[in-house]
């Protein structure tokens, strides 16, 4: 089956690293991606101006997907993913939304499929490359201790169907598992990295990021591992404006997965884009290489 | 009779209530039981003040209008635990985004960013702009990472955004 990948705006405009080892990460894999042929929005930002925009921004970005004759569309960040899960929910349940949503589409002679798959890179990996497949792939590290953050929007609401356990997320703790590292346990696991927040309260959006990678710093953990753009963005990028807000000096290495099961692969480290990461993951790099 | 906030003398809006209960894609705010458990888990409880249980309790009760002038709205960070752990299947998160279309709708102000996003996909499709890598003395872009080129939107969709952005 062939799977079409939607990158959204943040990857595209500036979470280069994260693009990057994706790319790289699933041809390794067995698993070829096609682009979507034009710069599209899943709608995240629209949906709070107004919901239907929204949805038919999400709709098309499915019926690019389908005109790609894709049966399945690998979505890697977490806001796009939530958005265009909502999206299907709300063209499959409600007759009136479906009717204008396909009526728009059809004047682009473009057509929604309610069969469109939808995948996050760690469903993807977990569950449809497979995990046991990511382990025998690798070469891996022994002595690594990690944290991750799944994020807010692949995990919750559960009722929509969504990529991991609400309250005990664990697929993408095993992904890292399988590199050979160890991940630990922390209050702090599910809150939210702030990122929405940039467009109202900047200052409070920080907050949130830095109060996170401060309980991290006590845990004296290698690095962080992500998976979404909007907490790539917050944790790596912008660390240091999180320091500045909670007051304290934050030296984190924060990585997305795909950076680090890139380096598990034998890949490059510039392939992956880990000289784009702005947070200190040289320390995590040397840990890795010796 | 309704309720009359004897504090601002306000009273209830039942036409934007109904406006707000007709876009919570099939969760329930009248089962609300102000259990509280949204609020002791919400994300910009701490720092901005929100309490979604009183957003509920205020939509439910028809104090629309109010809440839809109020900065508050606004402070939700769309963490989404709120809709996760309410026993009732009610949903501040989604009461909370309707109440934002409809301050949008009102023409209530409100912050900058969200409609320069919007006026950055009609131009150029996406909700962000390309931007330029720094890191010690280099700077990167897609051009310079040789990533592909990403086309822009076809003609006519701006017209058709347009069109979706006219939906009420
Ligand atoms: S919205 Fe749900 S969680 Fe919040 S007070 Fe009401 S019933 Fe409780
Ligand atoms: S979605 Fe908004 S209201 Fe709900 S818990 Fe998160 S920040 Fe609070």
């Amino acid at each position: 089956m062939k799977t079409a990948v939607f990158w959204g705006c943040r990857i595209l405009t500036s979470q280069y690293a994260y693009e990057m080892s994706v790319r790289e990460v699933m041809p390794k894999l067995g698993v070829e991606l096609a682009d979507l042929p034009e710069a599209l929005c899943c709608g995240d930002p629209v949906k709070s101006v107004n919901d239907f925009a929204a949805t038919y921004l999400s709709a098309r970005v499915m019926a690019l997907a389908h005109a790609l004759d894709a049966g399945q569309l690998l979505v890697p960040c977490n806001r796009c993913h939530f958005t265009i899960s909502e999206a299907k929910r709300s063209i499959e349940g409600d007759k009136k939304v479906s009717e204008k949503v396909s009526g728009m589409l059809a004047e682009e002679k473009l057509e929604y499929n309610p069969n469109m798959r939808l995948w996050h890179v760690i469903d993807f990996l977990h569950g449809f490359v497979g995990l046991e497949k990511v382990k025998k792939a690798v070469k891996p590290w022994k002595g690594l201790r990690l944290a991750s953050h799944v994020g807010c929007q692949i995990i919750r609401y559960s009722d929509l169907g969504r990529v991991d356990n609400a309250e005990n997320p664990t697929k993408l703790d095993e992904l890292i598992g399988a590199v050979g590292a160890e991940t630990v346990d922390y209050a702090e696991k599910l809150d939210c990295c702030g990122a929405h927040l940039l467009l109202s309260h900047v200052d409070t959006a920080f907050s949130l990021a830095g109060a996170k990678l401060r309980s991290l710093r006590e845990l004296g953990v290698d690095g962080l591992v992500v998976s979404c753009p909007d907490c790539g963005l917050m944790y790596d990028f912008k660390q240091k404006d999180a320091a500045a807000t909670v007051g304290v000096k934050l030296e984190i290495p924060v990585v997305y997965y795909t950076q680090l099961l890139g380096l598990a692969l034998g890949i490059d480290q510039e392939k992956l884009g880990l000289h784009l990461n702005q947070s200190p993951v040289d320390r995590l790099l040397m840990k890795i290489s010796v | 009779m309704s309720l009359v906030d004897l504090m601002s003398m306000a009273k209830p809006n039942l036409k934007s209530r109904a406006k707000v209960f007709s876009k919570l894609k099939g969760r329930d705010l009248v089962n609300c039981f102000q259990c509280i458990k949204c609020t002791s888990g919400c994300t910009a409880l701490k720092l901005l003040e929100l309490k979604p249980h009183e957003v509920e309790k205020l939509a439910n009760l028809g104090f629309v209008d109010e809440l839809v002038a109020s900065d508050i709205l606004w402070t939700c960070v769309t963490c989404l635990k709120c809709i996760q752990r309410c026993p009732q299947k009610a949903s501040p998160y989604h009461v909370i985004m309707a109440l934002r279309n409809l301050a949008v709708e009102r023409e209530v102000k409100i912050p900058e960013a969200f409609m320069k996003a919007v006026s950055q996909v009609l131009e150029t499709g996406m909700a962000e702009a390309y931007q330029k890598i720094a890191k010690g003395t280099e700077t990167f872009d897609r051009e310079s990472l040789k990533l592909p080129r990403i086309g822009s939107p076809r003609e006519g969709f701006q017209a058709l955004f347009l069109k979706a952005l006219e939906e009420k």
